[in-house]
């Protein structure tokens, strides 16, 4: 290699062209999402932002309303796209049955509807080849990329592996044909790992880690998919050093108590203090077993104390994850 | 109704007590599992005979249940040193969806050849446990089979973790639309009968759709799809049946929703949906759990009378108090989320703060119920309700 300078998680991050972000529900990978895309825009990168059927899109954390199934840029050069499985499926089905008429009365009959519904994996195959899809798409005929990078916010653990699965499940189950060979250009694409990055996402908690582990393992061993990086998102940082943390538990036990200014009486903040420092501790123990037991550098992100969540708390995320 | 006057708590103890199925719902990460086998173990010390069934791939009742592995089968949990109300027990099992669908076919093949034709076709194998839709059918199921075991008076059952909190209702119907005969007919049998294309197809829909499954599936697959179809065929009115039975008991008067949700604002919204759904259905939701609440420090201690006044160093009290000012302002949002799913709900929600600390065993388990019930006046001290 020419470069001498080492390169940066976040930079190892913007050289890929596929970005995807995996965990249990509810530890934030919408958001993560939201600030990894804003991030690599704020690098000048053209980033597209992929969820997939997201009941409330990564757009409000940005200030912007709902963009649904329609690549929309909500901030210059950041475009993001919420895909619905089932009109992804119909749009495939207009491309290959040229013929309209046709075409509308396959959308139209109920046995497509309940085939689709049901049949295993077709919606995670058909939502994986619209990613790849976007990630070929090039500007008029140069080669030139339309994004620079795809970020996926891939459905919660358990649909999330199967969602990981379907691309090799589909290219043994199927081995001839347009549907095989594009399950295994898509398991090709995950399996590259110049192309592509495969982000953990947890929270310091144990089932959160958790399943963090066993993505990491399942993904590594049975689809072949090894992982970038894990984003350990809500972590308490330490906002009392160690001799106030040993003072606080000091008047604590010595039943302190009184004003305190503001307003807030000692108690409360004795109690409101212990809550923090058990978080804290909590957030630095489940790092550490994390550091343990996975190879994974771990991008450490701050917890909000709020519910809602803007574009100036996704910047300030955007911010750790550049800096990482 | 009357039971809104009544206090959330005392209102699920009775529940608790009197019914005989109760399905857990909720989005991803509210805390559901663990809110179930609490909310079992809880009935169980009350001098039940309790089951609670997870569907959950993960395992992770398993760990709060401290043990490594569920068997498919309930199994009895020691609760000697919990001394429990008399004729109390608890069972936990975890649902296997692929020896349960196994289960079924054995139940329903009509003879020995259909049986092994399944069992044996690879769509079958490689499949059925990642049909959409399966493990809540097989939920389903379970929980049929489960009702009618009189080992136990109260089934917990808690529900995958859909993305969202009612597919796993809809889902059964869905898969009983997949298997249904008509597919067969329309769609895949000219062809299986004919071992190759043929155009003696009902509608014309059905003969395009069929070529493109062809073209883009490949024969084998085919193949392996409708001799999947035809083998079920047979079996499909067995699995009605059942399916019809599985919707008379959610809507028996002995049978109640429980909905668990989290402060959180996506979560919320989920929940209100659910809500809704559940109504136009008319399925009775009992219940409306919120985890993770985050106390306003300031109102709990301000009632503490016996601090001794004590000052404290200004740069520790600043800290100090931007500690509070954070946790009172997550503390405020969350109380103004609760509160829009109570007006929207018309339920009070039995309000559950987030613990400080993991379930690994049972007692960690009794401890989650008493932080359900004992509300945010007591609890908070201990232990933190984990998904």
């Amino acid at each position: 290699m020419l470069v001498s300078v080492p390169m940066t998680l976040f930079d190892d991050l913007l050289a890929k062209r596929l970005v995807i972000l995996s965990g249990k529900g509810g530890v934030g990978k919408s958001l993560m999402g939201a600030a990894l895309a804003t991030a690599a825009c704020g690098r000048g990168k053209k980033v597209l932002l992929v969820e997939i059927d997201a009941p409330m899109e990564a757009a409000r954390y940005l200030g912007k309303p709902p963009v649904g199934g329609r690549v929309t840029e909500v901030e210059p050069g950041l475009f993001t796209i919420n895909l619905h499985p089932q009109a992804v499926m119909d749009e495939y089905v207009r491309h290959v049955v040229k013929i309209d008429l046709f075409a509308r009365r396959i959308l139209q009959s109920p046995i497509y509807h309940r085939f689709f519904a049901a049949a295993p994996g077709l919606k995670e195959l058909m939502v994986l080849g619209k990613v790849m899809v976007l990630e070929e798409e090039r500007i008029g005929f140069s080669r030139r990329p339309r994004y620079d990078l795809v970020v996926v916010d891939a459905p919660a653990t358990g649909h999330g592996l199967q969602f990981l699965k379907v691309p090799l499940a589909a290219s043994k189950a199927v081995p001839v044909g347009p549907v095989g060979a594009n399950a295994r250009r898509i398991l090709a694409l995950l399996r590259d790992p110049k192309r592509t990055a495969l982000c953990l996402v947890a929270i310091p908690e144990e089932m959160a880690v958790v399943e963090a582990s066993e993505l990491y393992h399942m993904a590594s061993d049975e689809v072949g998919i090894t992982s970038s990086a894990l984003l350990l998102n809500g972590c308490q940082e330490r906002q009392l050093d160690e001799a106030e943390e040993a003072e606080v538990l000091r008047l604590s036990a010595a039943g302190a108590g009184g004003p305190l200014g503001g307003g807030i009486r000692l108690e409360a903040a004795l109690t409101a203090a212990r809550r923090h420092i058990r978080r804290r501790k909590l957030t630095r123990f489940y790092e550490a077993r994390l550091k343990r037991t996975l190879p994974l550098p771990i991008v450490r992100l701050p917890y909000l104390f709020r519910e809602e969540i803007g574009p100036a708390q996704v910047a300030l995320l955007a911010e750790r994850l550049s800096a990482a | 109704m009357a039971r809104r006057s009544r206090d959330p708590a005392e209102a699920l103890a009775a529940e608790l007590a009197s019914r005989r199925v109760l399905v857990v719902c909720g989005s991803g990460g509210v805390g559901k599992t663990t809110t179930a086998a609490a909310l079992g173990l809880r009935a169980a010390l009350m001098g039940r005979r309790v089951l609670v069934c997870t569907i959950d791939p993960s395992r992770r009742l398993a760990t709060s249940l401290g043990l490594t592995q569920l068997s498919g089968k309930p199994r009895a949990l020691d609760l000697r040193r919990f001394a429990p109300a008399k004729g109390g027990a608890f069972y936990a099992m975890m649902l296997d969806t692929k020896s349960t669908f196994d289960a079924l076919v054995e139940r329903y093949a009509p003879d020995d050849a259909a049986r092994k034709r399944i069992l044996g076709n690879r769509f079958y194998r490689e499949i059925s446990a990642a049909l959409a839709g399966s493990h809540e059918y097989m939920a389903m199921e379970k929980l049929l089979d489960l009702s009618t075991d009189d080992r136990f008076d109260l089934v917990v059952l808690d529900t995958p973790p859909t993305r969202h909190a009612l597919d796993f209702l809809e889902a059964p119907d869905r898969l009983m639309s997949f298997l249904d005969t008509s597919i067969l007919r329309f769609f895949l049998r000219p062809y299986f009968l004919a071992g190759r294309l043929t155009i003696r197809v009902a509608t014309q829909a059905g003969a395009i759709a069929l070529k493109l499954v062809d073209r883009f599936l490949g024969l084998d697959f085919l193949r392996d799809l409708s001799e999947f179809f035809l083998a079920f065929e047979a079996m499909y009115d067995g699995f009605k049946e059942r399916a019809a039975r599985v919707h008379a008991l959610l809507r028996h008067e002995d049978s109640a929703f429980l909905l668990v949700a989290s402060p959180a604002p996506a979560v919320l919204g989920e929940a209100l949906y659910f809500h809704r759904r559940l109504a136009d259905k008319g399925m009775p939701l009992v219940g409306v759990i919120v985890n993770r609440v985050h106390p306003d420090p300031a109102a709990r201690a301000a009632r503490d009378l016996r601090s001794k006044p004590v000052s404290v160093e200004p740069e520790l009290a600043a800290h100090l108090i931007r500690i509070v000012r954070d946790q009172q302002a997550l503390a405020r949002a969350e109380a103004r989320s609760v509160a829009r799913l109570e007006v929207d709900t018309g339920e009070r929600p039995l309000l559950v703060p987030e613990f400080e600390a993991d379930i690994h065993d049972l007692r960690d388990l009794r401890a989650v119920g008493e932080a359900i019930f004992g509300g945010l006046a007591e609890a908070g001290r201990s232990r933190r309700v984990s998904s």
